[in-house]
């Protein structure tokens, strides 16, 4: 999970790195209870980078200034993210802007430093001056200062810039990060350094060991990653223009699934993943059951929608269950359209003279049916009927050719 | 506990050594030092589970005996003088050693944050055989383990691995035997349902499997696909290696192993999910940092690149599991002929 800038510098206060005192504002009218002396930035808090370019960041010189400022930047929205928070922060003088990091390297498995003596917003020259030093093993303080004289510092720089290093890797290590940034680093005439912006990214597996988590105030966004999902989700890709939305109980089948209907020029509206805990079935059988009405009744919801596949890998009985499943919500969905119809014949012969307006109103209470494949282990015992709605197979194969020729002759 | 048994020199050969980097033991490349600890899964081999008492784990515990996995017993503190099944259950690693002569391979079932301390209590005890099938295991802790199980010689599968599957020899861990038949083909993968798939079109075509190996789920893992690939290329018993992948990284590390030692056998590669929109994640810590500070590396489709790449690197490329089974017995008969 990504850090805002503001709760990052919460971190950085905790191990002493240098931040300028700031504030945060939920509302533009409590500005005025501002403690900061001006002149002040303010920065709208949203997880996107880049906000420096789109007005996100306004320096203020005044309280009339700062309310007005804080408006717009409250609704300015940053590749469609409003921000919640803007921090309040006094200005800083810097003569030179350095970057650091910190990175877990998935290829070298551990973390790498990074430095550049060229921070700032200019990330050209950020990155052709990037240096790194790999800590394969413990850190030392001597990996920071390697660091520090590789990216051209000199004299006390060495060690000033080491010990915010090394604050930083306290900071990796007991947070459970997987990426901590400071950019830039900024250093004044003095040779002060302070961290004038910051990322962090606390790894996602280890967001419930980590009590800090409970204290930062969390966005809406950042709530949301952190809900335990329900039993199932949606997959990240749609294609509004797509007529197939596939159901699989992984996310690897839900990629072969896409895989093979994209190789065939079918691009599929949606997908759903849902949970198949083999070992939970005291009474998981009708929870998994309930799960899956649901996920049907969503998807019906989908316009243009016209077939289901279903590529479920699992056990006998939890295939029976699904076929059951399916089975009971086309007939719950034959009966309810067969009422609406009912209604319509009955109110024709109420008055042969409906007008048009009614009979719209009575065929948007028709549900669309669409058709169903379903992809199941060990089917040949069922009864189930297949027909024009319904299709059943054990062979992905079959089932991908009869989902595009249900696709096309629709 | 001796370590230095079986062919522990083997790496050492000349043509292997060239291309051993810093760490010798490790190089990627290479048949790995502790190589006897990847192979002979056939043999007797003892194993306890650690976190038996979890529902998950101890489904599963019953299921491998019954199938005639030599499970000695459970551990799970707190639960030490229980059953799960006929499994005995104990405290501490360390205490099953006082029913046992010894111990070869440790299932780990434990939640994410203990599985850190389950291993190193295995390694401690001196089990050469760590498998880890809990998912998710923070990352700074895996990083951990695996330095420790370097240290120690141990083989380290996971986190996140399904087991290792040999049909109707050898079952360890979650992937369902009944899905599977023996034969003389490899798999290497990092998912259990696309392996199912590919096994299902080989089943069909009677070609069957030698032996699958689940790498595991986790973006960080013990053992990784080079290791394994130089494991099946010297097994007797595989003629041909499929590996079964989702991610482009898997298909770098073929086309480094091949560029680096060849394979004697036929690798045919499947990855799943080059159609799918999704966002490409990266591994290295210069890529990772250029992306979010610029967000300039195009998202482009990566189908092209990584099918060229694999064929310079004379390796097949099946666009999907039912393509596999025909690849492979073109390539048996070209062989033969």
């Amino acid at each position: 999970m990504e850090l805002l800038e503001y709760q990052a510098k919460e971190l950085f206060g905790m191990v002493d790195i240098p931040i300028l005192p700031s504030q945060t504002i939920r509302d533009s009218r409590k500005i005025k209870q501002l403690q900061i002396p001006y002149p002040v930035v303010l920065k709208s808090q949203v997880r996107s980078g880049g906000r420096g370019k789109v007005g996100g960041i306004k320096f203020v010189a005044n309280t009339i200034d700062a309310i007005a400022a804080a408006r717009t930047i409250f609704n300015l929205s940053i590749l469609g993210e409003y921000p919640e928070v803007i921090l309040a922060e006094a200005h800083y003088n810097a003569e030179r802007e350095f970057f650091l990091a910190i990175v877990l390297d998935y290829d070298l498995q551990c973390p790498v430093l990074l430095g550049s003596a060229y921070g700032g917003m200019n990330v050209d020259s950020l990155l052709t001056n990037l240096q790194q030093v790999v800590i394969d093993g413990s850190f030392s303080l001597f990996y920071a200062r390697r660091l520090a004289v590789s990216m051209g510092l000199s004299g006390q720089l060495i060690s000033s810039v080491s010990e915010i290093i090394a604050k930083m890797y306290q900071l990796f290590q007991e947070k459970d990060l997987e990426l901590i940034e400071i950019n830039p680093l900024g250093v004044n005439t003095k040779g002060e350094l302070m961290a004038l912006d910051g990322k962090i990214t606390i790894s996602d597996h280890a967001l419930s060991r980590q009590p800090i988590i409970e204290t930062l105030n969390l966005s809406k966004y950042q709530k949301q990653y952190n809900l335990e999902r329900a039993g199932w989700h949606w997959l990240d890709w749609h294609n509004k223009s797509g007529k197939v939305a596939t159901v699989c109980n992984s996310f690897d089948l839900a990629l072969l699934t896409w895989d093979l209907l994209s190789q065939n020029k079918i691009n599929p509206a949606c997908g759903v993943v849902i949970d198949d805990n083999l070992t939970n079935q005291e009474d998981g059988s009708s929870l998994y059951s309930e799960k899956l009405k649901q996920i049907l009744e969503d998807l019906a919801a989908i316009k243009g929608l016209k077939v289901i596949l279903i590529n479920i890998w699992s056990t006998e009985t939890r295939s029976q269950e699904i076929i059951q499943t399916v089975d009971q919500y086309i007939q719950s969905l034959e009966e309810s359209n067969l009422a609406a119809q009912a209604e319509n014949i009955g109110h024709h012969s109420d008055s042969s003279k409906r007008d048009k307006s009614t009979k719209s109103k009575v065929k948007e209470t028709l549900k669309p049916m669409p058709k169903f494949i379903l992809r199941l282990l060990k089917v040949e015992l069922t009864d189930l009927k297949t027909d024009d709605t319904i299709y059943l197979s054990s062979s992905l194969e079959e089932s991908i050719s009869k989902a595009i020729a249900m696709v096309k002759s629709s | 506990m001796n370590f230095d048994s079986g062919r522990q020199h083997y790496y050492s050969l000349d043509d292997l050594s060239t291309y051993t980097q810093t760490s010798e033991i490790y190089s990627p490349y290479c048949l790995p030092a502790n190589y006897s600890n990847f192979m002979n899964w056939s043999s007797p081999n003892k194993v306890i589970i650690q976190g038996i008492t979890e529902s998950e784990a101890a489904f599963y515990a019953v299921q491998m005996k019954a199938y005639g996995t030599d499970v000695v017993a459970g551990v799970s503190s707190g639960q030490g003088g229980t059953t799960v099944g006929d499994i005995p259950v104990f405290d501490l690693v360390e205490q099953v050693l006082e029913v046992t002569d010894r111990i070869d391979t440790s299932l780990i079932f434990v939640s994410p944050y203990q599985v850190l301390d389950a291993a190193i209590e295995a390694i401690a005890t001196g089990i050469s055989r760590v498998i880890i099938l809990t998912p998710n295991v923070p990352p700074l802790d895996t990083i951990r383990l695996i330095k420790y199980a370097q240290v120690n010689n141990t083989l380290l599968l996971g986190p996140g691995s399904e087991g290792i599957m040999i049909p109707e020899q050898v079952w360890l861990g979650k992937l369902q035997p009944q899905f599977y038949q023996p034969g003389k083909v490899g798999l290497i993968t990092t998912s259990r349902d696309l392996s199912y798939e590919v096994a299902a079109e080989l089943n069909q075509a009677k070609i069957g499997q030698s032996m699958v190996i689940s790498l595991g789920n986790d973006r960080i893992i013990g053992s990784k696909l080079p290791q394994w690939l130089s494991i099946l290329n010297e097994d007797p018993h595989t003629e041909a290696i499929v590996s079964i992948g989702k991610t482009i990284q898997e298909t770098e590390e073929i086309v480094a192993y091949c560029k680096h030692l060849g394979s004697d056998k036929p690798i045919v590669c499947y990855t799943a999910g080059l159609k799918t929109p999704q966002e490409r994640t990266f591994q290295d810590a210069v890529t990772i940092i250029s992306n979010h500070l610029s967000a300039s590396i195009p998202a482009v489709n990566q189908e092209r690149s990584i099918i060229s790449k694999l064929k310079k690197a004379g390796i097949k490329i099946a666009k999907r599991p039912s393509e596999i089974p025909p690849m492979l017995t073109e390539m048996f008969n070209s062989k033969v002929s």
